[in-house]
């Protein structure tokens, strides 16, 4: 097997010589020359429609086409005519005349000697030819260093150091990969006959008679007997590498699986090299990694790392660890991931290899954020340091040595940190826009992901919804196409809360839909794409009051455990949980959760918001058996918590804790105060729930001053009559905003309210009219439920 | 030579028996060579086939079967046969001390060679010397087929254990100078063997089966005692005429085709030694009518023998018929495409020929079948050659060396690759290692005198092209080359006796060539070549011989139009176009010159020799007042466009002086 030149090589020769000749015509001049720089540069010349998907495969696949069969030449070429010969031929034919005319082992060696003088001459060598009498050539000539150049120099090196019998191998697939066109060839050039594949062969024929054909298979060997059963593939080293480059590239980049044909096209191919490179056990790696095969992909990393341990002189030990300590911790084995990477951070050090330590201690950061436990026996033996000092060192690091993604990143895991711990939001807004301006101006497309869902986040935390909308939007239609398929799923699933949030449950679900299903092969991303649709279904059955299938959904998710989720997804399904129990009226059980994973919380100096969550949740929790009072402290410390850090959206609820305590109290007036302040404010977050809640409690409050009002004396009735007709608006508004968000109990609740309301106003055809109402909504919840 | 099927039965009987007992013995490539033969004898026709069907299948014996002719021989197989069978699968699994020592394990040996001192330190205490040690002394009771094959077996363990210590081509260890010492005892033991034959007591003993008497030819071919073993040898051919290898051997021993008349008296008188004639004069470059004829003669009892067919190519090879060489080659090679043996010397025909595509599609045939077979190696490196691409080339040649150390053409391309490469000191050492193999390459005897020329050296020079125009009596090239070289040392008298020994030489060639009856580059040598005739004349001119001078001088310029031949004189004299014993310059084809001379084929025209002679002789004429003369071949010399400026100036004084002579003859 050769180390670079190939059939489909030798055709693309074959192909910049024509061009050379000026036999391309002008039309045909843009697509050859773009076929040809296509397979012989890294770059695509084709500029695709940015709206269109990109098809991340296509070169890989081109390239496979070409090595495979020659028919690729045949769709570049057939269409055009060619410019320097009779008129009615095609370049096709001429491209053909030009392969076919390589007629014997001795031809390619000759085609070879002949390509030197398609490059452009040096001033000596012009000198030379002045001496000898010879003209300057007049020609298209290459220059040595253009791409086309450079190849034809290069193809040129490596034949003069092939071994013979390399060269004949080469010489014996170019026959096979010529062949197909045998047919077509022979339409045109009657004389051609069954042996024309080589020369020396119709030439000896007048000599040899019928023995002929047993020096042919002599010669040839199997080739000949086999005939088309014989799929064996020449392919050079060259190829198949820089095949493997693509697909590696290709699963770094966007984190996505191989698509199966492309995968069977190369197995194909690996299958007749006798050489495979170590390239290629990493490539099954993470393949069997992606598609969750946990013994195989070990099984695969460690052979890999068995075959380049040693490479070029330099060690790798470390990089084995660390993609070893990766693999563990996705597969949910974190405890042996810690020992693992630490591992691999000494012998990093023992190595200075500064890169991989980076790294290392990167990871080792991430994990501590969202494994706290795990971590901190190790920052109390004070090897790492805090997760702030470790933040810093990296930082200076990274610069340091120059690892740009390292450092945006980072950065960005500060700003990130400043947040959850309620820090100053400018401080972290700092710190994103020094990452964003790393991001731009060492064009890191991978991490705008990381970055603008970093900032959706910050818009989240400070109530800004639409904000945070259109930062998803820009990433899903800007940048998505360049960043890995994570990032992709984790802001299209964002986006589809956003719109859950606001109640629109069918979108939510086209958007989680939309999603590509050939990038959910890998199995993390599916994983995680199937939990968040749960989560999604979830949360609409229990706002329908379907407590049935809500408590199925659970019971799955909570299955799952902790282990195989990210910690954000893990709270999410616990919040899920609490409120699923309450509904359901279990309020012990939800009670024990909270405190629990309340105190998980702060052993674990988690992120802030979630500690207000679950605190608000508390409150809630007291309300519904009856002693708001009693979560007086807790709201009021949870309000002032959210206050501190800006969590805006929080803070309106914890508000709102606060005004139905208040109401509790009796103290309406102050209640009314409180909630019709925050509600515009609140009405901007976009969180409809607890909009809808507010108008709630807002009715509540109206009715309690109506109630004062009416205590007081009757002659207040004007003003009762206005009290009440606010509560009804209250009531009103309340209503559309649950029904907006598909909340059965709730909307039943407000009618009855309303019911109520109707009878007090003396309106009893209305009143009559919400309680029917009432009872069919009811009526269709269990019908729909039942 | 017409044989009855009788006798065809009877040949075909004893070649059957002479696989058998070659293989047996591990003679592998006699036995090859003997079943190649077997098979190229044709069928006998099918009313005979059916008669001896007829005769019954039961009257069958496999050759294998047929006891020993001796019954004390027969005897001792039987008892041995057990450990002669696991010695021979030792032999065949290439484990070959242990196979030795299945039959002569190291205690025997030793006792032997012992005995063996102590009868040639102390002649006086044989007796005492015999009685002390009676039964390490005596030789061991063994059948003469396993002393052969244990025997065998130590040379050619010694033998392998050389090549490994000689380690890399050409490397500091390979200077041939390491020697197999399994020769040593070897050589005792079949010395003491012997010798008990000769004595008295010897008497009972069976007779020999002629095996052991090639080995020990074969071990003292190797320790360079070649009159004993040339003894030995035609004792082994007396008693057993069906050893090839035996004759091989015999065949590298003669250098000179006196020593073969000398021998062939007494020779056994059949049909091998018949073969071993041709072989042998095919091998010593002769020629001529009644060679091809005795070689038609055996075609004819064996049509299809890649052998023959080999001789007789070569045959043709080396009275420079290439056309006809290559065809047979050709049909050898349609007939056998598998068989590699001596298709090194095809590719060396293609070479000359410059047969491109035809040398590429061999090479690719050859490494299609086997890559690493020294001859496949040869015709790669042929091929890169041609291709001008000579350290690839050298590369090959090197490879199938380390394949087979004494395969000779290997030694002496790759002396011409370094000479190409210009590396000297390696040519010399190469060629000289090819000589040292086959002191008869004449190819390699030439090239070392090319190179001492090269390195001016043309004393030097001179001994190594005496050697090959000894080798090659009949080959101008050679006597030319020893010409010039006389020439640059001045002795001018002996270089134009060698020069003319040159001209005759190619007619001679011509003469003969043309009973084969062939056309193509043979004709060329129709005519004589300017260079030598010039050369020939200038040595004249400088013992001012002038009137020989001229006559050389006017031959030479004759040649422009003598007849319909190539102009491949031009510069071959000091040209290093020295590859193989090619007529033509195909050598320097890679330079330059390449297109030039192949355009000029047809006529002589005009050369650089004939313009030389030319102004010569317009000089010539200049100095004898013959201006008309001068005038008229400066003339020409401007119409040829050579050395213009010079002709001009000729022209224009012979034209003042026939004004002068004119005016003053008015």
């Amino acid at each position: 097997m050769s180390r670079y030149l190939a059939p489909a090589r030798i055709g693309l020769l074959a192909l910049i010589e024509l061009y050379t000749e000026e036999a391309v015509p002008t039309d045909a001049i843009v697509p050859v020359v773009n076929f040809l720089a296509s397979h012989l540069l890294d770059c695509d010349l084709t500029i695709s429609s940015p709206t269109a998907p990109p098809d991340r495969w296509a070169k890989a696949e081109s390239a496979i086409r070409l090595v495979l069969s020659i028919r690729d030449f045949e769709q570049v070429l057939g269409p055009f005519l060619a410019a320097d010969r009779l008129p009615g031929r095609r370049l096709w034919d001429r491209f053909l005349e030009k392969l076919w005319h390589i007629d014997s082992l001795h031809g390619l060696q000759e085609f070879i000697d002949r390509l030197p003088n398609m490059l452009a001459k040096t001033k000596e060598e012009l000198r030379r030819r002045a001496a000898a009498g010879k003209k300057p050539p007049t020609s298209v000539l290459l220059s040595p260093t253009a791409p086309f150049g450079a190849f034809v120099k290069r193809s040129c090196l490596e034949f003069s150091r092939m071994q013979f019998n390399h060269s004949a191998e080469l010489w014996q697939g170019f026959v096979k990969y010529r062949q197909p066109t045998a047919g077509y060839w022979r339409r045109r050039n009657p004389q051609h006959g069954r042996l024309s594949f080589d020369s020396v062969l119709v030439n000896g024929e007048e000599e040899w008679g019928r023995s002929t054909d047993a020096l042919a298979v002599v010669a040839y060997g199997n080739m000949l007997l086999m005939g088309d059963l014989d799929e064996t593939v020449t392919v050079s080293t060259d190829d198949i590498e820089s095949l493997l480059e693509i697909q590696v590239e290709q699963l770094h980049r966007y984190g996505n699986r191989i698509p199966a044909g492309l995968r069977d096209q190369f197995r194909h191919i690996l299958k007749d090299s006798h050489f495979i490179p170590s390239l290629a056990h990493y490539l099954n790696y993470s393949d069997t990694w992606r598609s969750g095969d946990y013994p195989t992909a070990f099984d695969h990393l460690h052979r890999y790392f068995d075959y380049t341990m040693q490479n070029r002189g330099r060690l790798f030990y470390q990089y084995a660890l660390m993609n070893l300590a990766i693999l563990q911790s996705d597969f949910g084995c974190h405890k042996e991931a810690v020992t693992t990477m630490l591992e691999s951070v000494s012998t990093a050090r023992e190595n200075r290899d500064t890169t991989c330590l980076n790294f290392a201690l990167h990871w080792l950061f991430h994990f501590g954020r969202a494994h706290p436990k795990l971590v901190r026996e190790l920052e109390s033996s004070s090897m790492l340091g805090t997760g702030k000092e470790t933040l810093m060192f990296l930082q200076l690091r990274a610069k340091e040595s120059g690892m740009w993604v390292l450092w945006s990143s980072a950065l960005m895991a500060e700003a990130k940190l400043v947040m959850s711990n309620g820090d100053s939001v400018a401080t972290a807004l700092e710190h994103m826009v020094r990452s964003s301006q790393l991001n731009i101006e060492r064009n890191m497309k991978t991490m705008m992901g990381a970055q603008l869902s970093t900032i959706a986040t910050l818009w989240d935390r400070l109530g800004l919804a639409h904000m945070s909308t259109m930062t998803c939007e820009v990433f899903l239609r800007c940048h998505a196409r360049n960043s890995i398929f994570d990032d992709e799923l984790k802001m299209t699933c964002r986006l589809a809360g956003l719109l859950a949030g606001k109640g629109r449950y069918e979108e939510a679900f086209e958007k989680i839909e939309g999603i590509n299903r050939n990038s959910l092969d890998s199995v993390k991303a599916s994983q995680y794409w199937h939990l968040f649709r749960g989560l999604l279904k979830l949360r609409r059955d229990l706002h329908r009051g379907n407590l049935e299938a809500a408590d199925d959904l659970l019971s799955q998710l909570l299955q799952a455990g902790p282990e195989s989720f990210e910690p954000d997804m893990v709270f999410m399904i616990d919040s899920l949980h609490i409120e699923a129990l309450t509904r359901r009226g279990e309020f012990q059980a939800a009670f024990n959760k909270i405190d629990r994973l309340i105190s998980e919380l702060r052993e674990d100096n988690r992120d802030i918001s979630l500690r207000i969550r679950l605190l608000l949740n508390k409150v809630h929790l007291f309300d519904r058996i009856d002693r708001p009072e009693k979560g007086f402290t807790i709201a009021m410390r949870a309000a002032s918590m959210a206050w501190r850090a800006r969590l805006v959206p929080l803070l309106w609820q914890a508000i709102g804790a606060l005004a139905n305590i208040l109401n509790a109290l009796g103290e309406f007036a102050a209640a009314a105060q409180l909630l019709f302040a925050i509600l515009p404010r609140c009405l901007e977050t976009d969180s409809i729930f607890v909009v809808a809640t507010l108008y709630s409690l807002l009715a509540d409050a109206r009715m309690g001053q109506a109630g004062e009002v009416q205590g007081r004396s009757d002659a207040h009735t004007h003003e009762r009559t206005e009290f009440l007709t606010r509560a009804h608006e209250a009531l009103d508004a309340a209503l559309k905003h649950y029904s907006a968000v598909e909340d059965v109990e709730k909307q039943c609740e407000m009618l009855a309210k309303k019911a109520t309301l109707m009878r007090v106003m003396g309106d009893d055809v209305l009143a009559e009219d919400c309680a029917a109402k009432y009872l069919v909504m009811k009526r269709a919840a269990v019908g729909r439920n039942g | 030579m017409g044989l009855t099927a009788k006798d065809i039965e009877h040949l075909k009987e004893a070649l059957q028996q002479a696989v058998v007992k070659c293989s047996e013995r591990c003679l592998y490539q006699s036995a090859k060579w003997a079943a190649e033969l077997l098979d190229s004898i044709p069928d006998a026709s099918p009313a005979e086939v059916e008669q001896r069907a007829a005769g019954g299948v039961g009257n069958y014996v496999h050759p294998a079967f047929f006891p020993s002719a001796d019954p004390v021989e027969a005897a001792l197989e039987a008892k041995e046969l057990n450990r002669y069978l696991l010695a021979k699968s030792f032999f065949d699994c290439k484990e070959f001390d242990r196979c030795a020592a299945v039959f002569l394990p190291e205690s025997i040996l030793s006792g032997v060679l012992s005995a063996k001192l102590s009868e040639i330190n102390s002649p006086r205490g044989k007796g005492k010397a015999s009685a002390a040690l009676p039964a390490d002394h005596a030789l061991p009771a063994l059948s003469q087929r396993s002393l052969f094959l244990a025997l065998y077996a130590k040379v050619i363990s010694g033998e392998k254990r050389k090549d490994e210590d000689s380690e890399m081509i050409l490397g500091p260890q390979d200077l041939g100078a390491v020697v197999n010492k399994q020769l040593l005892i070897v050589s005792r033991f079949l010395e003491r063997w012997f010798a008990e034959r000769q004595t008295e007591d010897g008497e009972g003993l069976p007779p020999s089966q002629g095996f052991l008497e090639y080995l020990y030819g074969m071990v003292l071919v190797k320790q360079k005692n070649d009159l004993t073993a040339k003894e030995y040898l035609m004792q082994s051919v007396h008693i057993f005429p069906w050893n090839w290898g035996c004759w091989l051997e015999l065949t590298n021993l003669i250098s000179r085709t006196e020593e073969l008349e000398k021998i062939a008296p007494h020779l056994p008188q059949n049909i091998m030694s018949f073969i071993f004639h041709a072989n042998t004069r095919v091998n010593l470059y002769q020629q001529g009518q009644d060679l091809a004829a005795s070689l038609n003669d055996l075609l004819n009892i064996f049509p299809t023998s890649s052998f023959l067919l080999t001789c007789k190519a070569l045959l043709n090879y080396h009275s420079k018929d290439l056309m006809t060489a290559e065809q047979d080659f050709s049909n050898l090679l349609a007939l056998h495409p598998h068989r590699l043996d001596s298709l090194d010397h095809y590719s060396n025909i293609l070479y000359v020929l410059n047969s491109r595509p035809k040398l590429a599609f061999l090479a690719h045939l050859c490494s299609s079948i086997d890559k690493f077979r020294p001859e496949s190696c040869v015709v790669i490196g042929n091929y890169y050659s041609l291709l001008s691409l000579h350290e690839k080339a050298v590369q090959y040649f090197r490879r199938a060396l380390t394949l087979d150390r004494s395969c000779l053409s290997a030694w002496t391309l790759m002396g011409h690759e370094y000479v190409e490469l210009k590396n000297t000191h390696a040519a010399i050492e190469s060629y000289r290692r090819a000589v040292d193999v086959n002191r008869r390459d004449y190819r390699a005897w030439y090239g070392l005198g090319q190179t001492y020329e090269v390195l001016e050296m043309h004393a030097y020079a001179l001994w190594y092209y005496k050697k090959a125009a000894g080798l090659r009596p009949w080959d101008g090239k050679m006597w030319q080359a020893v010409g010039s070289c006389l020439q640059k040392m001045g002795r001018d008298r002996d270089g134009i006796k060698a020069l003319k020994r040159a001209l005759l030489a190619d007619t001679y060639y011509d003469s003969t060539a043309s009973s084969f009856g062939s056309a193509g580059p043979v004709d060329r040598m129709a005519q004589m070549d300017p260079e030598v005739l010039l050369q020939i004349a200038s040595m004249y001119d400088r013992l001012d011989e002038e009137d020989e001078a001229k006559a050389y001088m006017e031959l030479c310029m004759a040649q422009e139009d003598g007849g319909a031949a190539g102009a491949e004189g031009a510069g071959l004299g000091d040209s290093v176009a020295i590859h193989h014993d090619s007529p033509g310059g195909v050598a320097s084809d890679g330079e330059t010159e390449g297109a030039e001379r192949a355009s000029g084929h047809e006529g002589t025209g005009v050369t650089v020799a004939t313009s030389k002679a030319r102004m010569w002789l317009a000089r010539h004429a200049m100095r004898t007042e013959d201006y008309p003369a001068a005038n008229r071949l400066a003339t020409e010399l401007c119409q040829d466009g050579v050395e213009v400026e010079e002709a001009k100036a000729l022209i224009r004084e012979a034209r003042s002086r026939m004004e002068l002579s004119n005016m003053m003859d008015r």
